[in-house]
């Protein structure tokens, strides 16, 4: 395992579920935690990627085991770790909490709560301690308050949302080398595994039947109404989210058609199809792109994205004039604009989940080298344009 | 100090004024008259002459942003407005009658200037009128092979018209840095 030397905060609290990520833990132990957590913790908590993640789980009896613990304390210098072994362990780093295995679920509660108070208390300089707590035992913190405990200026802190949220969308991955097979492995995804391809199977099942269509699981109540041309989900963004970015094989779904009378609940959220696909799409991707995806094979563009109703990712409107202009590859669009990869493989993925993008079958496209970019003689100014249009002085939102 | 200048075009009603004025510097200079033709329909007032705003910028460059006036007996002045334009920002209305015809006739109408510039298309009043959709738009250009932006807009929205400016400006250069 590559390290990276890049610190980063996990996730920012959030008001939805406690969010957590399992480190070296393969599917069946993940699919352990998730039954625990959906059956005896109420959803209180959820699997999801360490990126998106609040608090992470790491099993030290996994290959390469302390490594990972070292490499996820050169990432998360502060953030809150829980260790499990079947070797008893005395820690000294007061973000680490100690769990012995076989894990007891009290104590993996406790250890999780514990940390979970941590993040939502401004200031304490006492070591945490492990106390045993029952699911059933846990009640809302009056007056809570989801900040973590670093106190941060307003500035720094308006620098990392923005951060936190290109890596929610765009993940941090680096470029890859085409030639190395390891490399490439890294940036491929399976859009069937997660909420995305769920949402993309309802949509077709909804149009080819002409009939409303809810998605059962759980997550939030999400249905697809065909009348109106609109999704609605029973949940904020937030909340919403880290259902959609842990891949899940062994969940039972269930794809329920609604009654055409059906009415929207009152506090549901309202999404176009495309915005709430191309969203989910972001989400699970975070930088990859779907398997199967040939990098070498140019990029077409159907039709520009209606960006004023989407999700822009970095870099995507100057990918998207490119491939109008002419189908390119993923790997030659990155180096054309001289952008990491992870923002085309981005973009890539949500075009593609709405349809807007594929890989081009005409033998001219892959026979024709596309041309260099044109440079307009106005290049300054447009820039100064896109500045002042960014963060102009005036707004009537 | 030098001067460029973007054009702003549609039907009447669609919304130039408006939208010039979402990302203007100063109050747009609206020449604004009471309809006396079959505009009144429209609404009360129209655009005889053309509508005016300004960006300025740090390096004293300004960015003028001319809205041609709607009605087509004033079509005229469309060349003389689009001379030396960075591009064109057409918005079409979905609440109109017949935007296809709308669109058809603007692009036909700046052909010419489109060639040699760009141009990008904001749909307005879609949530007064949610058919026809932006698919439909882009159906219509098929036989054209104009690959044109087209996002819905609402011209009150500052976001909503930058974007466009955005997208005509990468449309222009993709390798433009922002």
């Amino acid at each position: 395992m590559k390290s990276t030397k890049t610190m980063t905060n996990l996730a920012e609290p959030s008001l939805g579920p406690t969010r957590l990520a399992a480190i070296g833990m393969d599917q069946r132990q993940r699919n352990a935690l998730h039954m625990i957590f959906s059956s005896r913790c109420n959803k209180r908590y959820v699997l999801t990627e360490e990126a998106s993640s609040e608090i992470c789980i790491l099993d030290l009896d996994s290959f390469g085991g302390d490594q990972k613990w070292k490499e996820f304390r050169e990432r998360h210098p502060d953030s809150p770790l829980i260790l499990v072994s079947i070797n008893s362990l005395e820690i000294s780093d007061r973000h680490t909490l100690f769990v012995q295995k076989p894990i007891p679920v009290e104590r993996l509660i406790a250890a999780i709560e514990t940390h979970r108070r941590n993040l939502v208390t401004v200031d304490t300089d006492s070591e945490p301690a492990i106390e045993d707590i029952h699911c059933n035992d846990i009640k809302p913190i009056p007056g809570e308050v989801r900040v973590r405990r670093k106190a941060v200026s307003t500035r720094r802190a308006a620098l990392l949302m923005s951060e936190s949220q290109e890596q929610v969308f765009v993940g941090t991955s680096p470029d890859i080398d085409p030639e190395d097979p390891d490399h490439v492995d890294k940036i491929f995804y399976k859009p069937e595994h997660y909420l995305q391809g769920l949402a993309q199977q309802a949509l077709n099942q909804a149009v080819r039947y002409n009939q409303n269509i809810n998605i059962q699981g759980p997550w939030p109540e999400i249905t697809l109404d065909i009348v109106s041309n609109k999704i609605w989900v029973s949940a904020s963004d937030r909340q919403l989210r880290p259902y959609s970015t842990m891949p899940d094989t062994t969940l039972e779904v269930q794809l329920n058609p609604v009654k055409t009378d059906w009415t929207p609940p009152v506090d549901a959220t309202e999404h176009s199809f495309q915005s709430f696909i191309w969203q989910l799409a972001l989400w699970a991707s975070r930088g990859r792109i779907p398997a199967g995806t040939n990098i070498h094979q140019p990029i077409y563009l159907r039709r520009w994205p209606n960006f004023t109703r989407l999700i822009i990712t970095p870099y995507a409107m100057p990918i998207a004039a490119l491939w109008a202009e002419q189908p390119r590859s993923l790997l030659d669009t990155a180096s054309a604009l001289n952008i990491p990869q992870r923002y085309v493989f981005a973009f890539y993925s949500a075009a593609n989940a709405v349809q807007l993008a594929g890989e081009t079958r005409r033998a001219v496209d892959t026979l024709i080298a596309p041309p260099a970019i044109r440079r307009s003689k106005l290049r300054g100014l447009f820039g100064s344009l896109l500045d002042r249009l960014r963060g102009g002085k005036k707004d009537h939102e | 100090m030098n001067d460029h200048k973007i054009i702003f075009s549609g039907p009447v009603g669609v919304g130039k004024t408006t939208a010039i004025g979402s990302i203007s510097d100063i109050e747009p200079v609206i020449t604004d008259e009471k309809a006396s033709d079959m505009t009144k329909t429209q609404k009360p007032g129209t655009t005889v002459a053309m509508d005016y705003g300004m960006i300025s910028l740090d390096n004293r460059e300004r960015i003028h942003l001319y809205g041609t006036p709607g009605q087509e007996r004033f079509n005229f002045m469309w060349e003389i407005l689009t001379q030396g334009g960075i591009g064109l920002i057409l918005l079409i209305s979905n609440n109109r009658p017949d935007p296809f015809s709308d669109m058809h006739f603007f692009l036909d109408a700046f052909k010419q200037f489109i060639g040699s510039t760009k141009v990008v298309i904001g749909v307005t009043q879609m949530d007064l009128r949610n058919k026809p959709r932006l698919e439909d738009y882009y159906l219509q250009l098929e036989d054209s092979g104009l690959k044109v932006p087209i996002f819905e807009v609402d011209a009150r929205v500052k976001r909503d018209i930058s974007l466009l400016v955005e997208a005509l400006l990468y449309s222009i250069d993709p390798g433009l840095e922002g």
